[in-house]
């Protein structure tokens, strides 16, 4: 069984997971999205955080979550045409 | 220098039960090397109903043998940023990791949706970018080794998709729930 990076936080976030695994296949992809696992998550992170802070990884995180992955998120019309590409092609170029 | 690499491929279940399994992808007999996972965030955007999630794996690393003296720590650190529109059945997650930056970044983009040719199908669009900046003749070596990696990876992904995918089926076909299905064999990241 996979575990949290923090040893002492792995019991509360498999509580957490399994939460989560039954709202987002149940509920979520239903079209419900009204939360459910709201106190395990809360719980799980006060958990966490200490934890990501003894490993000096908060700075690390914050860093990299300067970056927006998705500048287009404000409008959810993301989703990419899948027409264009061929089924099975792997290529590697250098710039 | 920076080398980038793309690929297309399919899985032959269902979008939402494949948007689920990346969920439950950790433990798999092809991620070993991956001993934690968590969530740091995690939360519906009202407005657009889409989900979105950032997650931190922890990978006890592999490195070749003239990388060890390069890194001190093998552990690798990964965050991981994901949304998931259930409207327009689209999951896109991006990847990158946070540690031996100046060694080599590797940043991957994976999106899920229906597959275009069977509406039972998932297609998965995996694009990556492989960037060094070490000097000395070193980066060539490195981005090369970078992209056989990353490909290696790319495949053993696709593998424990497939296992946990599998199972899901398995366990469907006796009759359990997805979630039953899950629990049953080890709910995880």
């Amino acid at each position: 069984m996979s575990s949290s990076i923090g040893e002492k936080c792995t019991n509360i976030k498999q509580e957490y997971d399994s939460c989560f695994n039954s709202w987002y296949s149940e509920k979520f992809l239903k079209g419900d999205a009204s939360p459910e696992c709201d106190d395990l998550f809360f719980k799980y992170k006060d958990c966490l955080m200490k934890v990501l802070e003894e490993k000096k990884l908060d700075t690390l995180l914050a860093d990299a979550r300067k970056d927006n992955p998705f500048p287009n998120a404000s409008s959810s019309s993301s989703a990419p045409s899948s027409s264009s590409s061929s089924t099975n092609s792997e290529s590697t170029r250098k710039d | 220098m920076v080398k980038f690499y793309q690929h297309t491929s399919s899985f032959e279940h269902a979008w939402d039960n494949v948007t689920y399994a990346f969920w439950l992808r950790y433990p798999n007999p092809f991620a070993s090397h991956v001993v934690g996972c968590d969530v740091i965030d995690r939360q519906v955007d009202p407005e657009t109903g889409v989900l979105r999630t950032t997650r931190v794996i922890l990978k006890q690393g592999v490195l070749p043998r003239w990388g060890r003296g390069m890194i001190k720590n093998p552990d690798a650190y990964i965050i991981e940023e994901s949304e998931v529109d259930p409207k327009t059945q689209t999951m896109v997650t991006r990847t990158k990791n946070l540690n031996h930056v100046r060694v080599m970044q590797v940043e991957e983009t994976q999106t899920f949706t229906v597959h275009p040719e069977n509406p039972k199908w998932t297609q998965v669009k995996t694009e990556a970018r492989i960037i060094s900046e070490l000097r000395w003749g070193l980066t060539g070596r490195v981005e090369s080794f970078g992209i056989n990696k990353f490909m290696d990876n790319s495949a053993k992904a696709r593998k424990g998709m497939a296992h946990i995918l599998e199972r899901l089926r398995q366990n469907a076909a006796l009759g359990a729930t997805p979630v039953a299905a899950a629990a049953a064999g080890s709910p995880d990241c």
